[in-house]
């Protein structure tokens, strides 16, 4: 029983080790917002902007040879309201959306 | 007796999945999880505590999962981890704060606040299982079978 215990235990530790290892986005770069125009840097999120959903369905976009890919994507949380004057952050002219 | 044991060694495999899972998928892309948590509607004064103390949490109670002497603590820690994230979807889907952020690392992201309340709510069922059979079999009677002090 207790060979089996830790070769399962074993297994799961290495399997949790490797799906992290193989979900593993991009690594970290600049992003931008798209403000309906051209694109910005998004500065820093919680203290510039906050990601949030009310309409469009991307927040940030990262950078790469001249293509802006959508990197933290709104689709997948849920629709509210829109931020109201209690919201973390003040809105300034950077804010992801 | 053996199938109780067999279902307590599932439990503590899906939560260390799922714990070791996310806390290493969070000190993969670090710099994503600490824009995350600004992004969440805390304030940022508790980031670096959360962004360090989280993931730690998650990997302690991992390791205390594996070792039977450290487990009903482990069950304990997990039940009070997973209830306090479902307490935060639950404030979250009510709209306590004034809106709505992205989620956790690796592919728990992709999930939707509903479908983190009911991942969170399935864990938290599994912490409070695994303690009830835990519990039982750390403290169960000396005097099961007469006999066998003959």
């Amino acid at each position: 029983m207790k060979k089996i215990k830790w070769t399962i235990l074993t297994f799961v530790v290495l399997f949790s080790i490797g799906a992290a290892f193989a979900t593993r986005p991009k690594p970290y770069q600049t992003l931008y917002w798209y403000n309906g125009s051209q694109y910005l840097p998004a500065g820093t999120m919680g203290l510039n902007y906050v990601c949030q959903t009310p309409s469009g369905n991307v927040c940030t976009y990262s950078y790469s040879g001249g293509v802006y890919t959508p990197y933290m994507t709104a689709s997948a949380y849920t629709p509210i309201a829109l931020t109201t004057e209690k919201a973390k952050p003040k809105p300034t002219e950077k804010k992801g959306n | 007796m053996l199938k109780r044991q067999v279902v307590l060694e599932c439990i503590a495999a899906l939560l260390i999945l799922l714990f070791l899972y996310a806390s290493v998928s969070k000190f993969l892309d670090f710099k994503r999880f600490i824009d995350e948590m600004n992004n969440q509607p805390l304030p940022n004064s508790w980031t670096p505590f959360l962004v360090w103390g989280i993931p730690c949490l998650e990997i302690a109670i991992s390791a205390a999962l594996l070792f039977e002497y450290t487990r009903l603590l482990a069950l304990y820690a997990s039940l009070v981890l997973m209830t306090s994230f479902t307490i935060y979807s639950i404030m979250i889907i009510a709209h306590f704060f004034p809106y709505v952020p992205c989620s956790c690392g690796g592919v728990i992201r992709k999930l939707t606040w509903p479908q983190h309340l009911a991942l969170n709510l399935f864990y938290v069922a599994l912490s409070v299982l695994g303690l009830v059979l835990q519990r039982r079999k750390s403290f169960k009677p000396i005097f099961i079978n007469k006999h066998s002090f003959v």
